[in-house]
């Protein structure tokens, strides 16, 4: 019996002969069916997946629906060229160049502490720290991440502010002496020994370079001293003022920094540290002059996180800042009370009539568009920086 | 440079990232320090007979017969400020200024004397309950504040002048000595753990009582953000890592999550209020169709809007979690004949709940701590805590926004600063343990795969 040679070595038993091929393919019919399914899933899981950008979409809509009324009725030139801020007067001032410039000299003092702590502590735990030790920094770090903004504003307020209030001067000066007494030291030490090549060259005269290391020393401790003396003398008249907030927003902005920076310092390759290595550098030469470069556009994009974290950041500001709208004298005058766009949009929104459309709640939309606008832009510079550096690096 | 000093430099470098690391654990532990001391004051600390009469008036609490005595002896440790206060009155009558002043002063310190009719006001009805509001309370009954302008050249300055040189001669003049030697009497203090504080409701705007509907609030607005966020973002994770396509629009998506985590929080509160309250009108459909109407606040919104503030935390951690599976689990999987979905479902998400879990958790923390997001959208100042099914059109007191407004908005905000520690060690606690479940998730996770 001669049969069809494709089904002939499947081998007797006849039903299951037939069976096999009709469970494996489908009918045309059900082969639609299933594509269309799976094109279907597909779709929905795509609109899931986009529910984050259709998330964006609506706050950009909804905040400015809001702002626009506004501008439209108030123009642009006073609400970011104006110094008044009388949202409640009759009729309202809405100068919101004091509130802009609070904002912007809270987030310059973030900056100021975040990142001469936060990029040191991030080499530091790349390069320097051993495994072990790093496994009980890196907690520290998220722990400072994980703590709510409000309990940071509590210490602001109840404990920070009044110690600032009383005992401001001797404060500053205790951070001064902390701060600044080894960072002197290291200096004069560099110093002297570079200006001592200078004078006398490789030769070895032990006198002139002493003679040296004592006059720095001298000009250290004065410096140490004078400085030191002139926080002491200081009095802070009000305990909530731009200082506080700045110290207590770099704190909350330095795990972003440390994080993100660490990342870019982790994500230049071992080849230029063994490179570096292998041409005699100390560990302290090849990270200056040859890790920290390469990693310089990581370490923007972590500052530039670190300033967003500072201007969207509202209950510390809120509680500490003082509130005051008007620009400092002089304008990096860090004592003076302050007030920031997030602070006012909280504050005001509960004086203003919430539901109806007065201008007073359209100018916290604006206030708040620019605030997202500040953010998006921020955003895409450090991912365009980010970026750039992971396509340099590879 | 000398080698000397290159290799000084060298090791100063190293120190200086040391010292910096130092600075940030040592401003840690002056920001902890006194939070966590404090907040703990909240629960264990020297209670006053006060204390025991709140707890047995308000809440049936404590032990009728250990309180009979020492109230018995409090209010016979007490009866001769009383006889005194009630023979100077029958001397000198009763339209006295100063003597209206130390009868509010005592009753800060004692409560209503036992001749007055119940004040209205909770705080009004009780003495100090703490043993160091008591000594302050007895510190202003012993001593006026006055205003020293001797030196014209300076600003007034402070003094405490003793209240018994205004009732020198009089029958009160010994009630001063007496109540500053008998205040242990008078109040018996005694060392409690008050786990009230965290459980009970919270009595007359928290003057007393506890913080349980602060804590419940917290926890409805966490679970409720989480449980809109979490199906959300953990199908966003799959799309994004099995089935986009390299296109553009991903390209855009993934800028868009970006962008999200970027936002500042108080721009979702203020989104929270234009859509979900203003717009949406969430609460609406669930209220009864008789009320007002009027669309407000609620935990429904609150979460909603928290919801959107952590999707992209759950997002990336998902996204992160199901790429460190190994290859090899998908492809078993698949050449065992499974389908894309059943390899996803069965194979792929067991391997990576860890991941995930641990990324839930931070975001729970996160959304628990977040205060502007709620703000407009969820909190409100004062409330009892709230049946399940009333979390769809009722506003709640939450933690984050109870410590704001009680440090700053409250009346008496210098006299309840130990609710307040409390309240904000509760949240630090709250969050922290959180993180440390997540760290601990984390540590886990990657022993696994590196087994």
């Amino acid at each position: 019996m001669t049969t069809n040679p494709s089904i002939a070595p499947i081998g007797p038993g006849g039903a299951g002969r037939l069976a096999a091929p009709r469970s494996l393919l489908l009918s045309k019919r059900a082969s639609r069916l299933r594509r269309v399914l799976a094109l279907l899933g597909h779709g929905v899981l795509f609109l899931i997946a986009s529910s984050s950008a259709l998330a964006v979409i609506f706050i950009f809509f909804f905040i400015a629906r809001d702002a626009i009324p506004f501008f439209r009725l108030e123009g642009f030139k006073e609400f970011f060229t104006g110094t008044a801020w009388y949202p409640t007067h009759e009729p309202p001032v809405f100068g919101a160049l004091p509130i802009f410039v609070g904002s912007g000299l809270v987030t310059l003092g973030a900056i100021l502490v975040a990142v001469p702590l936060g990029v040191p502590a991030a080499v530091c735990l790349s390069d320097v720290l051993p495994f072990s030790v790093r496994q009980y920094v890196k907690p520290v770090i998220e722990m400072l991440a994980a703590i709510p903004s409000v309990a940071f504003g509590f210490f602001a307020l109840v404990i920070f502010t009044p110690l600032l209030q009383e005992h401001g001067g001797r404060v500053l000066a205790g951070v001064w002496w902390v701060v600044a007494t080894p960072l002197v030291a290291l200096l004069v030490f560099v110093l002297s020994d570079v200006v001592a090549n200078w004078v006398v060259g490789e030769a070895r005269h032990r006198a002139v370079r002493v003679l040296l290391a004592v006059l720095m020393a001298a000009a250290g401790a004065w410096l140490l001293f004078d400085v030191g003396g002139r926080f002491a003398a200081l009095t802070i008249s009000s305990g909530t003022n731009a200082l506080n907030v700045s110290i207590i927003l770099g704190l909350m902005a330095l795990p972003t920094v440390v994080s993100v920076s660490e990342d870019a310092l982790q994500a230049v390759g071992r080849e230029l540290r063994e490179g570096a290595y292998a041409l005699g550098s100390t560990r302290a030469e090849v990270l200056v002059r040859v890790i920290i470069p390469a990693a310089g556009s990581g370490i923007c994009a972590a500052v530039i996180l670190g300033v967003m974290r500072a201007v969207g950041e509202t209950m510390v500001v809120w509680m500490a800042s003082g509130n005051a709208a008007q620009i400092p004298q002089p304008w990096y005058n860090l004592l003076a009370p302050v007030r920031t766009l997030t602070a006012t949009i909280a504050g005001d929104m509960g004086e203003a009539d919430q539901s109806a459309g007065s201008a007073h709640y359209h100018v916290l939309f604006a206030m708040a568009l620019a605030l997202l606008a500040i953010s998006f832009v921020c955003n895409l510079i450090s991912e365009q920086v980010i970026r750039r550096s992971a396509l340099k690096n590879e | 440079m000398r080698l000397g000093t290159r290799k000084v430099v060298d090791r100063s470098f190293t120190g200086l990232g040391i010292f910096s690391i130092a600075l940030v654990s040592l401003a840690l532990v002056i920001l902890l320090t006194p939070i966590v001391v404090r907040g703990i004051g909240a629960v264990v600390f020297r209670a006053t007979i006060e204390h025991d009469r709140v707890l047995m008036e308000h809440f049936e609490r404590g032990n009728a017969s250990t309180f009979a005595a020492r109230n018995a002896t409090a209010i016979a440790a007490r009866a001769p400020v009383y006889e005194m206060l009630t023979a100077y009155e029958a001397q000198y009558g009763v339209d006295d200024f100063e003597l209206e002043e130390l009868r509010e002063a005592l009753q800060r310190l004692l409560g209503p004397a036992p001749d007055q009719s119940k004040p209205t006001l909770a705080r009004d009805q009780f003495g100090a309950t703490r043993w160091a509001q008591a000594q302050e309370a007895a510190h202003n009954v012993l001593y006026v504040q006055e205003w020293d302008y001797s030196d014209p050249t300076q600003f007034g300055v402070p003094v405490d002048v003793p209240r018994a040189k205004r009732f020198a001669g009089t029958p009160l003049e010994s009630l001063f000595p007496y109540v500053s030697e008998h205040l242990d009497e008078m109040l018996q203090p005694h060392w409690t753990l008050y786990w009230g504080f965290l459980l009970d409701d919270s009595l007359d705007a928290h003057m007393f009582g506890g913080i349980w509907a602060e804590i419940l609030g917290t926890l409805y607005l966490t679970i409720g953000a989480v449980l809109f966020a979490v199906p959300m973002g953990i199908i966003s994770a799959i799309y994004l890592v099995e089935y986009a396509p390299d296109h553009w629009l991903i390209g855009v998506l993934r800028s868009c999550i970006s962008t999200l985590a970027g936002v500042p929080s108080i721009v979702f509160g203020l989104f929270g209020l234009a859509f979900f309250i203003n717009t949406a009108q969430v609460s609406k459909y669930f209220m009864a169709a008789d009320s007002t109407g009027v669309s407000s606040k609620s935990i429904l919104a609150g979460s909603l809007t928290l919801a959107i503030l952590i999707l992209p935390v759950i997002i990336r951690a998902a996204e992160e979690a199901i790429r460190a599976v190994p290859r090899t689990y998908k492809e078993a999987a698949l050449s065992v004949g499974a389908g894309k979905w059943r390899t996803i479902l069965t194979v792929m998400l067991p391997a990576a709940l860890p991941g995930i879990l641990t990324g839930i958790v931070i975001s729970m923390g996160r959304a628990a701590g977040e205060t502007a997001p709620i703000i407009f959208t969820a909190a409100v100042s004062v409330g009892r805590p709230l049946e399940v099914w009333q979390t769809l059109t009722q506003p709640t007191p939450a933690l984050p926004w109870s410590v704001y407004n009680l440090c700053t908005e409250h009346t008496a905000a210098d006299e309840i600063r130990h609710v307040q520690y409390g309240m904000v060690l509760t949240l630090v606690v709250l969050v922290l343990l959180l993180n440390t479940a997540a760290i601990i998730l984390r540590a886990r996770v990657s022993r696994r795969l590196a087994g």
